[in-house]
């Protein structure tokens, strides 16, 4: 009965060419435009961590200025993002976390010895080692630099893939040295393609820039006086009785991301009493002089935190919902024309025996055929909007502005959806309708 | 004169279709006043005027290779060999690329010694040629002389006797508007720092700040891992320049990583989500006013058609063309009416919304009148094709059954 239904619809469809294609217009329009918005907003709200989401905890310590708390422009809770250098160091002591990672971002210069690649410059990631199994960063060949690297000066280096391929040609190159900003590093190890977005583990600067192109042990500080490149905050001047490199790893500036696994409440418990333990005694010393205050903060909640998916994104969403809501309307309105038009021929099919519920079915169908037809247009127009989207933001969101099958499916399944809807009452008014009128008048 | 009472029942009749209609336009305005309330923002605030010659001004970053490098002594030749090349008209060196989104800010006090009582500002670390690089205009006071010029390794701390503010920042710090030759200080540091000059505008590094505007200058090189230039060009000769820069820069000196941007790229990128909001909003307001026309054209051929008879009978009873068409547009026009009205309330509660939850603009009457006026339009001149249609029913149409 359905494929009936189905192929009376498309003569149906055929029959009014100018209304059908204009509610079919509709829906894909209006599909189209909700499905690109919506698209970028579901990547966006990806957590690349989601399975490690009740163990691991972005760290922060309260340790800003007495006069003011924290503020980056009415964003996150009132805490420093980042942790002090020294800090850092004191908290990597702790053996009650699993795996515990401080870091943050770095730039070097790279040539190769007898080679013909230019210099460039890498985005470098310097990290303890437990990053790599922290993430679930897939190793291809050779591995993380050992244990002492993260508080002595090795320089060791692992690569990602693509830079690997740019440099030795995608062989294995454990072992070869590479030089960073003039000094040779011997290569640990490789990793596999790996680049989560938004990047949960550092969302500072852009949450949706590619993941680092090669990763040196946490222990390099001092031997090259590395800053860091992404954001340094600071509320005082250092003390001016440490002076270089060393003032400015004693000072109160935030450069360290601070990331740990705590497996179960009772280490969690531990961990919090710790960290108390550790404000206390800093404030003993003259540090910390604000109210106690730490954050240990899941990488969901952390993205929340961080607003990657800004209020600009929810408006978005909401107006191309409300968008394909007055698509919807418009077809209503379209389809009760078309069907009311056609009511001779209900008339017909209830007076040669068909019930209302038969009328009813049928008309639905058509109109989901409609929404079919609507929900493939729409998912090219989705295509089309995406890459406009991509050329809009000039490389910075490239890695989100893709459809993958789930929301390809979505965008039929909302096609679908909203023209049912679009079909329900138009299709019970048919089915409504007294036959006698139509036989009278023919 | 208007058959309202006839007309009224005639759409009592078809008053689903009707209430369909006015509830598109009623959604349709809501959206598109607010929508049109947040890119006339976002358009403002990315009209705001830089300061700065963004057009004619290239942006280079570079790193050097070796450990142990002359900064210094590099900057010094660069500057030199830019500065003598044709078709440029100055080049200076900074610690951060304006209007890039990355850069310095620092708390500034009247007071020496303060802890409280700061005003924000972004700060750059420049030579004195940065005004004729930038194109800035120097309202006030002087620039910065050579001898005033400092360079320090990057674990120095030192802080220089001279700075140049912006008048905005100026302002701030002096409402009395007497901030020439007065005093500013860093925290817990009674080193003072005399407003030398005021320039009249200077957007910063990030457009978007709420203190976008408050720009402070040092004459000052820190030697680093990493130095920048910005160039300017004559007008006309941004590309070509571009071009020979990468070379000559190279050519100077290989040892090291060379980066070239436009200032103008680098702006358009720091827009780049106020250009996606305004670009995409934008869309979505042309699209739905398109399907809310075609659909408004739509139902009223649909209703034309099934009152082709009782238009003929009006017609053959003495009723004008005009008269006919006159019916279908003020029937549209009460219909339009009662959607518009419906729609002003949906714009204010939606607005409200987005004060309070998504933090945008607040809509204006003005915006949301003048909306409504152009939905009116759109929706009288959707109808308008089938209403001149439904006047050329012929009165003969009167005699037929159907």
């Amino acid at each position: 009965m359905i494929g009936y239904y189905i192929s009376l619809a498309m003569r149906s469809l055929r029959g009014t060419p100018i209304l059908s294609a204009l509610m079919i217009a509709a829906i894909a329009v209006g599909v189209g435009a909700s499905m690109t918005v919506l698209t970028l907003n579901y990547m966006m709200s990806q957590n690349a961590l989601a399975h490690k989401d009740d163990v691991l905890y972005a760290v922060q310590l309260d340790s800003w200025d007495p006069n003011g708390a924290y503020n980056r422009g009415g964003r996150g809770n009132e805490m420093p993002w980042q942790l002090t250098y020294r800090d850092a160091e004191a908290l990597l002591r702790s053996d009650i976390p699993t795996r515990q990672v401080a870091m943050h971002r770095f730039g070097f210069t790279v040539t190769l010895e007898d080679s013909e690649v230019r210099p460039f410059v890498a985005e470098t990631r310097v990290t303890t080692r437990d990053f790599f199994s922290m993430f679930d960063v897939p190793m291809l060949y050779g591995n993380i630099w050992n244990e002492d690297a993260d508080t002595s000066p090795v320089q060791t280096v692992v690569l990602n893939k693509a830079l690997n391929e740019k440099l030795f040609g995608g062989e294995d190159s454990v072992g070869k040295t590479v030089e960073l900003n003039g000094e040779p590093f011997t290569v640990a190890g490789v990793i596999d393609y790996w680049n989560p977005s938004p990047k949960v583990y550092d969302l500072n600067n852009n949450p949706f820039s590619d993941s680092e192109e090669i990763y040196i042990p946490f222990g390099l500080h001092r031997k090259f006086q590395i800053y860091s490149w992404g954001n340094t905050n600071g509320w005082n001047s250092p003390d001016p009785e440490v002076e270089g490199y060393e003032g400015h790893l004693l000072s109160e500036s935030v450069w360290i991301q601070f990331w740990v696994e705590l497996d179960n409440d009772t280490r969690k418990k531990e961990y919090e009493n710790l960290l108390t333990g550790y404000i206390q005694q800093q404030k003993e010393q003259g540090r910390f002089q604000r109210p106690l205050k730490f954050g240990l903060t899941r990488p969901s909640e952390w993205l929340v935190l961080n607003e990657v998916l800004h209020d600009d994104n929810r408006v978005l969403g909401w107006a191309s919902l409300a968008f394909l809501l007055v698509c919807v309307v418009n077809a209503v309105a379209l389809l009760l024309a078309k069907f009311l038009r056609k009511a001779p021929e209900a008339g017909v099919r209830r007076a040669l025996g068909a019930n209302r519920n038969a009328i009813f079915i049928q008309h639905l169908i058509e109109s989901s055929c409609i929404g079919v037809l609507g929900g493939l247009i729409g998912i090219c127009f989705a295509l089309l909007g995406l890459s406009g989207i991509r050329m809009l933001s000039m490389g910075q969101i490239d890695q989100i502005a893709s459809m993958d099958w789930l929301m390809m499916l979505a965008a039929i399944g909302l096609a679908i959806l909203a023209s049912l809807l679009a079909g329900l009452y138009p299709a019970w008014r048919i089915s409504r309708t007294n036959p006698s009128i139509y036989l009278k008048t023919q | 004169m208007f058959e309202l009472k006839p007309m009224l029942s005639a759409l009592w009749r078809n008053k689903v279709s009707a209430m369909l209609i006015a509830l598109q336009l009623a959604l349709t305005l809501a959206i598109v006043s607010n929508a049109t309330a947040i890119v006339q923002d976002r358009l403002t605030s990315m009209a705001r005027p830089t300061g700065m010659d963004v057009d004619n001004i290239i942006a280079i970053t570079f790193m050097p290779v070796p450990k142990d490098y002359d900064m210094a002594g590099a900057v010094r030749a660069d500057l030199d060999m830019m500065r003598s090349m044709p078709g440029v008209v100055d080049a200076s060196v900074t610690n951060h690329i304006p209007v890039s989104g990355s850069g310095s800010a620092s708390s500034f006090y009247l007071e020496p010694n303060a802890q409280i009582g700061d005003l924000d500002g972004n700060y750059y670390q420049t030579d004195p040629h940065f005004i004729n690089t930038l194109g800035l205009n120097l309202i006030a006071g002087r620039n910065f002389s050579d001898d005033e010029m400092h360079v320090i390794g990057s674990n120095e701390s030192f802080i220089g006797s001279v700075i140049i503010v912006t008048q905005q920042f100026a302002d701030a710090a002096f409402p009395e508007g007497d901030a020439l030759g007065k005093f500013l200080y860093h925290g817990s540091k009674d080193n003072p720092m005399e407003i030398i000059g005021i320039v009249e505008r200077h957007l910063g590094a990030w457009p978007s700040w709420a203190l976008a505007g408050n720009v402070v200058f040092h004459p000052l090189l820190v030697e680093g891992n990493h130095k920048r230039y910005l160039v300017r060009t004559e007008p006309g000769q941004r590309d070509a320049i571009f071009k020979q820069l990468e070379d000559k820069l190279a050519e100077r000196d290989p040892q090291r990583v060379i980066h070239l941007e436009t200032l103008s790229e680098k702006l358009a990128s720091t827009h780049v989500s106020d250009n996606i909001m305004v670009k995409v909003l934008s869309a979505v307001m042309t699209l739905l006013t398109f399907i809310v026309a075609l659909g408004i054209v739509g139902l009223t051929i649909f209703w034309i058609n099934q009152r082709a008879k009782q238009i003929g009978i009006r017609r053959a009873l003495g009723a004008t063309r005009a008269n006919i068409s006159r019916y279908f547009l003020v029937e549209n026009s009460l219909i339009a009416g009662t959607g518009l009205v419906l729609g002003t309330a949906g714009a204010l509660i939606i607005n409200q919304l987005m004060v309070s939850e998504f933090s945008q603009p607040v809509l204006s009457l003005t915006i949301l009148a003048v909306c409504a006026i152009l939905l009116f339009a759109v929706s009288l001149a959707a109808a308008l094709m089938p209403a001149m249609r439904a006047a050329n029913i012929s009165p003969a149409m009167a005699t037929r059954s159907i």
